[in-house]
Parts: C-alpha cells; structure tokens; sequence
C-alpha cells in the first residue's frame, strides 16, 4: 500500500478535490442548479454590498429567509445539508450575536430603550439587550451575506462556475482553468500533511507544549509539504504544457452554457425584490 | 521522402541550467512510425532529460540549454511552440497524480483537444475512442481521484492519445504503480504497439515488463552519449556484458541465464522473458542440482558469506529469539467508526530476520507496519517490540528499539543540517553533547555522507536523503528497523544501493521489516515473506516456501520473474522451488 504518489491506502483515500460533477442531470434539478452560475452570482451582488450599510436586525433577517427559502425550494440539497442550514442558521446566529453583543461598547446603545433593559448583571458589568440586539444585527448580517453566497455555492460544481465566468465575463480562461487544476491540490496537501505529521512525532522531535513550541512544529512541517507542493506544482504545470493549455486565446467549450431569459428573469425579480425590501425598510427606518 | 522520420535528433546535446555538464551528450537518432523504442541508461545519463525535448519542453518549458536540433515532423523544435508540438508528440509522465487537472474522465482526456481548439463533436469522438482503447469508456463521470493507480495511469494514456499524435513519449509510466497496475499499463501498450500507428518512446527501468513490446532499444551511457541503438534482440542479447557494465538494468531472466552460462549450462541465445527462460532450461537435458538455500540471504553481487556459517535449509525453525510479537491486532483508519484495515494479524518476528509483507494495493501492509513500528495505535497489548508496547512508549523509548522510514525521506527531515539531523534522535535520547558528536560521526562515516555533514537535508541527492533517513532511524541504537516501500519510485541504482545497505545491516544483526511491491527484489533479499490480503494475514514464512506456494496467487500477486520462468519448467522438477537468484547453481570456480 502506497502512501505518497501512489494510490491511496485504504481509508485514508484523500476527498475528491471538487465535487462529483452533476452532468447531464443538471436540468432535471431543482430551479437553482438549472440557472447560468452567473445568474446565481450577479444576482445577490447587490444586496450584499447594501447589506454591509444596514443597521437593525430587520432586513437580514429577511435576506436570511429569502435565501434560505430559495435554497430550500430550488437547490435540491442534499437533506444532510438542508438540515444543517435549518438548524445552524439560528443557532449560530443566536450564539454569534450573544458573543458579538459581549465586544460592544455600551455607550453605543444608551440612547435606545432596549439599553434600560438588563440581560445579565455581573457586579459592574451589564449585558443590556440593547447590547445583544447590535451583537445580533452583526450576526444576522454575516449569515444573509453567508446565505445569499451559498445561493452559487450550493447548487454549482467548480468546473460549471469556471466555465460560466469564462463564458459570459469573459475571464480569461487560464486563470479559471489553472484555478480547478489547483483546487485538486488541496486533497493531496492535506493527506501529504498527515504523513509528515505522523513522521516527526516518530522522530520525537514533535514535543514541547506551548505556542513557541507549536509554532516551531508548523514551521518543521511546511518545509517538507512546501518542497513537495512546489515540485508538485511544477510536474502538473509540465504535464499542461505538454497538453497545449495555454495554447489559443480561446479553447474549444464542449458544455455551451447559454445565457437563457430565466437567467436573466431570477437576476431581474432578484434585484426587484430587493429593491422592494430597502424601499420598505428605509422610510420605515428598519435599515 | 515517403518515410521522413516521425523524430530526427541530431547531435543533441542538453544542459540543464547551473548544470555542470550536458546529458544527453551528442545523441542522433532517428524515429519512424510503428517504432517502439526502449531509451535505456544508467541513472543520471539524461533519459529522461531527453524525452523532455522530443515534444519541445526543453528548451520552452525548462531553463535547460539545448544543442544540436530536434526535429519533428521535420521541423526544429525552436521554431514551433508546445502546444503546436503535441499535434505530433504527446507525453506521459511517471506520476499519474501530477497529469490530472478536471474533474471527470471525460473532461480530462478532453483537455488537451479543447485546448488545441478541436471541434466540440471531434472532441467527443476522440475522447470516446481514447477511453475504449483504455478501457476506461464506462467509467468516464467518474472522478479520477477514485481511479487506482494503473487506472489513473491508463487515463494519463488516454488523454495523450486524445491529442491525435502520431508519437507517444512514455517517462517511467509504472514507476509508481503497483504489479497490477503495471500489468493493466502493459496491456494497453502492448494494443498500441500492436496497431502499428503509434511510434512509441519508452522510458522504463522495469525490463521484464516492457522487453516483449519493444522492437528497439536505445543506450546512454553514464556520460549520456549513444552508445548502442538496434533491434532489441540484438542489443540485450549479443551485448548484455556491455550493458551490464553500464550500469543498465537487464531482464531478470536474462540475468539469470547469464548466470547459468557462468555455472556452465549450455543457453544460447539468452532468453529475455520467462516464458523463454523456461524453454532454454526445458532444451537443456541436465540441469545442475539447485544452490540449497543458506539461512541468511545473500544477493547475487553480494560476497558468499561462508557456508558453514549458515544454518540449515527453509524448513527448519532455528531462527533467533522473537523480536517482535503481534497477537489479534486489528487497526481501523480514520477513527473508531473508519473501515478495518488490520484485521486480526498474529505474526511472530525473530531477531535477525529479514522480513517482506507483501499484497496488492489495499492490503493492510503499511498499516500494519506503522502499527509494530508505534507510528499510528494498536490496541493495548497486540504488539510487543523487544518487550515494549509500541503505541504505549513514548518518542524516546520507541527509538530505542525501532526505527521507521518513511516512503519519502523528505517527511521526516527536521533539521538544518545533515548531523543536526542525525544528532536528534541522540538529544531525544538525553545523550551528552561529547557522545552525540563522536556517535554522529561514526554514521556519517557509514553512510558515507561525510562531506554533506553541514548541508542542509533537503539539498542531498535522492540517494544520500535515503541513506541519512536510514542512519536517523537507527542512530539511537534500534535493533529493528521497518520501512515502508523504500523503493517505490526509484531507478534501479538507487533501489540497489538501499538494498545492499539493508543487506549488510541484516548480516550485522539488524531486524529490518519492508513493505514493498517487487516481489523479485523479496525474492533475492528478505529471509521471510508475510503475504496479506484485505486486512488479513494469508500466511507466513521462509520467502522461498511462500514464492514456490500458492500464497502468492491466493493474494492477487504475480509471481517474480525468475519464479515464473522456473514453475513452468517440465523437464526440472526440482528446479520448481528455485525463485531467487542466489539459488542459480554457483559457477565452476575454477579461476578462483
């Protein structure tokens, strides 16, 4: 049994480096996986830049739904990854605004109402809930911006996003490309950083608590996992060359990912609706 | 003009840059269509340096100074980019993970036509027709992350053929695989040969597997000139003394009749495979009686070690006292709830032996070992190393008794400098400064890295990393030493280098334990064999009890070369047994 290079021993076979493709069945999927990448990326664009200038808790909430609901409706998730959206999300927006809360400086909210409000009292110390309400606004923010990323995320392999950006933004595609062929590193590196790991605890040179110690042990590991990644790099990057990548501005694009009226319909209602959101939240003043 | 040659080198010469002298040095040949050519060499003669320009990659892709010129399809490599040369020359490297760069098999062996702008519909026809010839159609959503490695390999294959070249350049493509994915690779080479379309490029260290494709065979010597270039008959043949006075690695069984014919047995012409090994010794009416097995190996170009100092034949038990205990140990990988991989092994190591574990891919070996050797936990109690619990003891006492070395060297180097690194296993040990300093220069004597002693471990060549990797895991005084494929993916110097150093460890007492695939290389050093099978323990015992049984076709294996030529023999029952070469019967000494 092979460790390194070769083929991998049992059970310690590294995960694939990009997601088992969907091919052919993408159009049978759910709305979501039959949009263009793009769509799904332009799409939210907008609202997570605005997003970064709200106040309140009100309007990520409702971008957290919104992508939530489309997600659920349309990405045909696995129901493991379904789930854990459900639960995670409140939890960890819960928990993320408690701890965010605990950072805030209380004179930032002794104008408001809640701020008369005690949450918890430790001598001196109150945790207000004007406190906790600004700790959650942050959270909420995070997880819309979180959210509405995964919109793409969830429901796109690498190579059909790769060849959407190509396609249709026109990026160039040795970047895209050279990008899914480093992607495939990642797997490797990490199997590879597994054996070097085991190797120096079998030299005895891993002792020592302490982060001077660990940080001395991070760097002892780099220098092996970095000569083999840079030789890596440099085999495949041949084996490319020798493949004539690079070779044409342009390459021939076997997968025709065409821009269809329902791509440009999801980016319009999208933008649409959240226009409709802010114009509600911000005379109300909810933003 | 109707046969201009596929490949016209003329008078090549190549320098890699902050190198100190060219290798390939002044080579001119010629490469036509139907061709297949074995390019052989000592290690270091520029093979493969030289495969590297036939598709234009030196001097494009590689700091490298080309001499000379290199034509294909008639045309200097200078004048035309790589990515116009791969219409007419593709590659395939030795490592099948660094060629992969999609996600599926489909996109992957489309990646070079889409690259050269073929036609969408052209492209699927020859990304279908290159994945039939492998064999791989069927499995073309697949990710070829779930390939093994002959089949990663195969795929490597495909895609080369995908580009429609005329010329196929292979560098050491079953360096890296094991014996079934190197017979999988031989097969389909063996169809392209057959069809006749292809020229054919080899590189391959591995000549009992690629001789009987070959048509002709190309030599460097150790200075990287042409020295030999003709049919392959009439080069291993009438040439092997030559050859192997370069350094070059021959056919076991030519080796092995060469041999014979030094013992006085009449074979002529010298057979190149085992099938015609077998036939050469079936036309000879008396076969001299077999050399009976010493108890302690030694190889072919070892010294004899004396015959009375041996002990008597395989069968009997009088080997030293146990120096490792294994009882129902049983390993998952990745945690409680990961797949069994060790699966209840009993196995008993005597002091002095010199154990091979050998299966397929999968098998459990590695596990196995880095289980004895404390590298990853056994269950409380299942391993005992000369009286300690290997996955109880810590770092310093499990250095005391077993030394580990990993498959790349590179892993378990920590130090900055050659004897910093040797030093360290003395420092775990709480040793003072004066004994580590003459200690450390005692095993930079024997391991002859006297003159790298401030380099730093990294900047050694493979063969010097592989020695201070050894002399690190022994220098604390281990007794046993374990290592884990020491020769997967190395040329055939290197691995015999390592060999003989193991060799002479063992004669000094030292246990070593090996993982490893090449099963001939068992046959002529390891005193015991442990066959393994998904987990389990098939059977245990002297290696030439386990290669003349059925164990090893039990596990999947093949056969070693020289086992396979002396099975099949009709006429020499009692050469059945005979599977490595020190049993070869001894030559007249009659100069000596």
């Amino acid at each position: 049994m092979s460790t390194g290079a070769g083929a991998p021993a049992a059970g310690l076979a590294p995960t694939r480096g990009l997601p088992p493709r969907r091919g052919q069945a993408t159009s049978r999927g759910g709305c979501l996986r039959s949009l263009d990448p793009v769509a799904k990326l332009v799409a939210p664009l907008p609202v997570m830049v605005a997003l970064v200038f709200t106040r309140g808790t009100t309007v990520p909430l409702v971008f957290v739904g919104l992508a939530l609901a489309l997600l659920l409706a349309g990405g045909r998730l696995p129901a493991r990854i379904a789930l854990a959206l459900v639960v995670a999300t409140p939890v960890g927006v819960a928990l993320l605004g408690f701890t965010l809360g605990l950072w805030v400086d209380p004179a930032r909210v002794e104008e408001s109402a809640a701020a008369s409000v005690t949450l918890l009292e430790l001598g001196d110390w109150r945790y207000s809930l004007g406190a906790y309400l600004l700790g959650l606004a942050t959270s909420l923010r995070l997880a819309a911006l979180l959210l509405l990323s995964l919109i793409v995320g969830l429901t796109t392999t690498g190579p059909e996003l790769v060849r959407a950006l190509v396609q249709h933004l026109r990026v160039p595609y040795r970047v895209g490309y050279t990008a899914l062929a480093a992607l495939r590193f990642v797997p490797r590196f990490g199997h590879e950083l597994e054996i070097i790991r085991a190797a120096h605890r079998v030299r005895g040179s891993d002792r020592g608590h302490g982060p001077v110690a660990a940080a001395r042990r991070s760097l002892s590991y780099a220098i092996p996992l970095l000569a083999s990644a840079i030789r890596h790099a440099e085999r495949v990057a041949l084996a490319m060359d020798a493949r004539a990548f690079g070779a044409h501005p342009t390459r021939t694009e076997r997968t025709l990912s065409p821009w269809r009226p329902r791509d440009t319909a999801f980016v319009v209602v999208f933008w649409a609706a959240s226009v409709a959101v802010f114009a509600w939240a911000i005379p109300s003043g909810l933003a | 003009m109707t046969t201009a040659p596929l490949l016209a080198l003329d008078a090549v010469r190549i320098r890699h840059v902050g190198g100190e002298r060219a290798t390939p040095d002044g080579v001119t040949l010629d490469i036509r269509a139907g061709e297949v050519v074995l390019l052989l060499g000592p290690s270091g003669c520029g093979k493969s340096t030289l495969t590297l320009a036939l598709d234009g990659l030196i001097p494009h892709a590689i700091a490298a100074e080309l001499d000379g010129t290199v034509r294909v399809a008639g045309v200097d490599t200078r004048e035309r980019s790589v990515a116009e040369l791969s219409e007419h020359v593709a590659m395939v490297f030795q490592d099948p993970d660094a060629q992969i760069v999609t996600g599926s098999l489909l996109d992957e062996v489309a990646f070079g036509p889409e690259n050269r702008l073929v036609p969408a519909s052209e492209v699927l026809e020859r990304a279908e027709r290159a994945l039939k010839l492998v064999g791989l159609w069927d499995r073309r959503d697949d990710d070829p992350d779930v390939l093994s490695g002959g089949g990663r390999q195969r795929l490597a294959i495909a895609c080369a053929l995908a580009l429609a070249a005329p010329v196929l350049v292979l560098d050491e493509p079953t360096a890296n695989l094991d014996p079934a994915g190197i017979d999988e690779v031989y097969a389909v080479l063996r169809e392209l040969a057959n069809d006749g379309e292809h020229a054919i490029v080899l590189v391959e260290h591995n000549l009992d597997a690629a001789v009987d494709l070959v048509d002709r065979v190309v030599v460097l010597d150790a200075a990287g000139r042409l020295v030999m270039d003709g049919p392959v008959r009439e080069i291993l043949q009438a040439r092997a003394l030559e050859l192997l006075e370069l350094g070059v690695w021959l056919p076991v069984s030519t080796l092995a009749a060469m041999r014979l014919r030094e013992a006085g047995v009449p074979i002529e012409p010298l057979p190149l495979t085992p099938s015609e090994l077998a036939r050469a010794l079936d036309a000879v009416e008396m076969l001299p009686a077999p050399t009976p097995e010493p108890a302690r190996v030694a190889a072919p170009d070892d010294p004899p070690l004396g015959g009375a100092a041996s002990e008597a034949g395989p069968a009997s038990d009088g080997r030293g006292p146990s120096a490792i205990t294994v009882r129902g140990c049983s390993v998952r990988r990745g945690g409680r709830r990961g797949p069994i991989v060790v699966d209840g092994i009993d196995l008993d190591v005597a002091s002095g032996d010199f154990l091979a574990i050998v299966g397929t891919n999968g098998a459990g070996k590695t596990t196995l070992l880095q289980a004895i050797a404390g590298v990853i936990p056994a269950p409380r109690g299942s391993v005992d190393v000369l009286g300690m619990d290997p996955s109880r003891a810590d770092a310093r006492e499990r250095s005391r008794r077993i030394g580990f070395v990993f498959q790349n060297p590179e892993h378990q180097f920590v130090a900055h400098t050659v004897a910093d690194e040797l030093a360290l296993g003395l420092r775990v040990q709480g040793a003072a400064d004066d004994d580590i300093e003459g200690e450390v220069d005692r095993m930079l004597r024997r391991f002859d890295l006297e003159s790298h002693r401030e380099q730093h471990p990294f900047l050694l060549s493979g063969g010097q990393k592989r020695r201070l990797s050894v002399g690190t895991a022994l220098i604390a005084g281990a007794p046993v030493l374990a290592l884990d494929e020491p020769t997967f993916g190395q040329d055939r110097a290197r691995a015999s280098e390592l060999l003989a150093i193991l060799r002479r460890l063992n004669a000094e007492g030292t246990t070593v334990l090996i993982v490893t695939h090449d099963l001939q290389l068992v046959a002529d050093t390891a005193t015991r064999v442990a066959v393994m099978q998904e987990g389990r323990l098939l059977g245990v015992g002297p290696t030439a009890e386990v290669l003349a049984g059925p164990l090893i076709e039990a596990a999947g294996l093949r056969h070693p070369p020289l086992a396979r030529a002396t099975r099949s023999l009709a006429r020499h029952p009692d050469w059945h047994a005979v599977t490595r070469m020190s049993q070869l019967p001894l030559p007249d000494r009659t100069v000596a």
